[in-house]
């Protein structure tokens, strides 16, 4: 298998081409470094002028979404401790997170003081969306170049319940833990407007009917919740914030400050993930069925921005998932051998 | 190359991996899949660099960004402002 001689993208990744010298285009076009580092600067600064303009006058300034895992744990320091924001931290629990997540949420949230919602649509309803995500063809090329099936409905699923809250609490910064692997630079502080947020909302329930009939529509944004996004005159507006692409993303050293919050890696999830348990099939699943892991993209633009090394990123992607977790994943969810696996 | 071409050839290479026989100038990127929300920042990152325009965020709306026909006038217009301004 042919793989860039730079970062980890496989021959097999859609779209890829190499140069003469092996490299992807991606590396071979990669941006100077030290422009990067500028940049990175400048949108600190930027935050640091939005936090003047978007100063609540509810109880929280910004949500952030919190998955227990290890980026969402260190933004969440982050802006409550080092950026003194009120967060509230929301948890989407979509049935799948490792138990020791769980406590992570408990001791990360209680030693920061930080007040926490948990939402959960019904697991039944749930388990049949993830069921269906990956026997449907409901997600293009595109979007599976970022992410297997699984995880864009849950990411879908996600954002939505997080940005109702926001906007039926008030709340103008909804935060993610995205690393910058994840996350373009150029969207990592976005204001947000009624016609994307339409748009959005009408793709997600449009593939989500097309599988679900509906059942999850209730946890989408309403119209009501453009109403109240439209309406508040005196409000300072509702901003996407994804930190971690303009501060300094050391693995190590990020894990050894939530540490110091009670967070313990959990040991039953896979190399990709430190809260979910639903992670080590649908990466298995994504590889089996496209040729390439579905964490290559995030892991190749580390490796560029010079967080992790090739090594340790090849070494991710090739760390095999743990049958035990892939079988109680694929029991739980109740599929059958055979009856899943399908390409665009 | 004119605009619409050279932002076609990217659409077509960096969202449908070559396949662009079904995209028209006037073809919905959002009503048929071919962007998405996070997809619409990797075409603005390519159109802030190729022409040298600043997208402010409030301009970052189906309008400006659902077919090619739009954006080659958004970016025009965007381009005639900055030999105006």
């Amino acid at each position: 298998m042919k793989i860039c001689n730079r970062c980890v993208l496989p021959e097999t990744f859609p779209g890829i081409r190499f140069t003469s010298q092996g490299l992807c285009q991606y590396c071979a076009n990669d941006n100077n470094s030290s422009a990067y580092d500028e940049t990175k600067a400048q949108y600190r600064r930027r935050l640091r002028e939005l936090l003047l303009q978007v100063r609540s006058n509810g109880a929280y300034d910004a949500i952030v979404a919190y998955s227990g895992g290890k980026d969402s744990s260190y933004t969440l320091q982050l802006l409550a401790e080092d950026l003194n924001i009120r967060v509230l931290a929301v948890t989407f629990n979509h049935g799948f997170l490792s138990a020791r997540a769980i406590e992570n949420i408990r001791s990360v949230t209680e030693a920061l003081n930080i007040a926490h919602l948990m939402l959960s649509p019904s697991p039944e309803a749930l388990k049949e969306a993830f069921r269906k995500s990956i026997t449907s063809n409901i997600y293009s090329i595109k979007e599976l170049q970022r992410a297997s099936a699984i995880c864009n409905t849950c990411m879908g699923l996600a954002k939505s319940l997080i940005l109702r809250t926001a906007i039926e609490m008030g709340i103008p910064l909804i935060a993610y833990g995205w690393s910058p692997g994840q996350i373009p630079l150029r969207s990592s502080i976005m204001s947000l407007n009624e016609q994307m947020m339409r748009q959005a909302n009408s793709n997600l329930i449009h593939k989500l009917d097309s599988i679900m009939g509906g059942d999850l529509t209730p946890f989408l944004l309403q119209e009501r919740h453009f109403r109240l996004f439209s309406l508040e005159a005196t409000h300072p507006g509702y901003h996407y914030l994804h930190p971690l692409a303009f501060y300094n993303y050391d693995e190590s050293a990020m894990v050894q400050k939530i540490k110091t919050l009670g967070w313990i890696n959990p040991s039953d999830t896979d190399s990709n993930s430190t809260n979910c348990l639903l992670n080590s099939f649908a990466n298995q699943l994504h590889q089996e069925t496209y040729g390439f892991h579905p964490y290559s993209l995030e892991i190749a633009n580390l490796v560029r921005m010079g967080c992790t090394s090739r090594a340790d990123g090849l070494a991710k992607l090739a760390k095999p998932a743990d049958g035990r977790v892939v079988d109680h994943i694929k029991t739980k969810l109740g599929l059958v051998e055979g009856e899943f696996s399908s390409k665009p | 190359m004119n605009n619409l071409e050279l932002i076609k050839e990217f659409v077509v290479e960096n969202f449908l991996f070559g396949d662009g026989d079904r995209l028209d100038e006037e073809t919905s990127f959002f009503e048929s899949g071919i962007v998405d929300s996070t997809g619409v920042v990797e075409l603005i990152a390519f159109l802030e660099e190729t022409y040298g325009v600043k997208v402010n965020d409030e301009e970052i709306i189906p309008e400006n960004f659902d077919n090619l026909k739009n954006i080659g006038q958004f970016i025009e217009r965007k381009r005639q402002n900055l030999h105006t301004s």
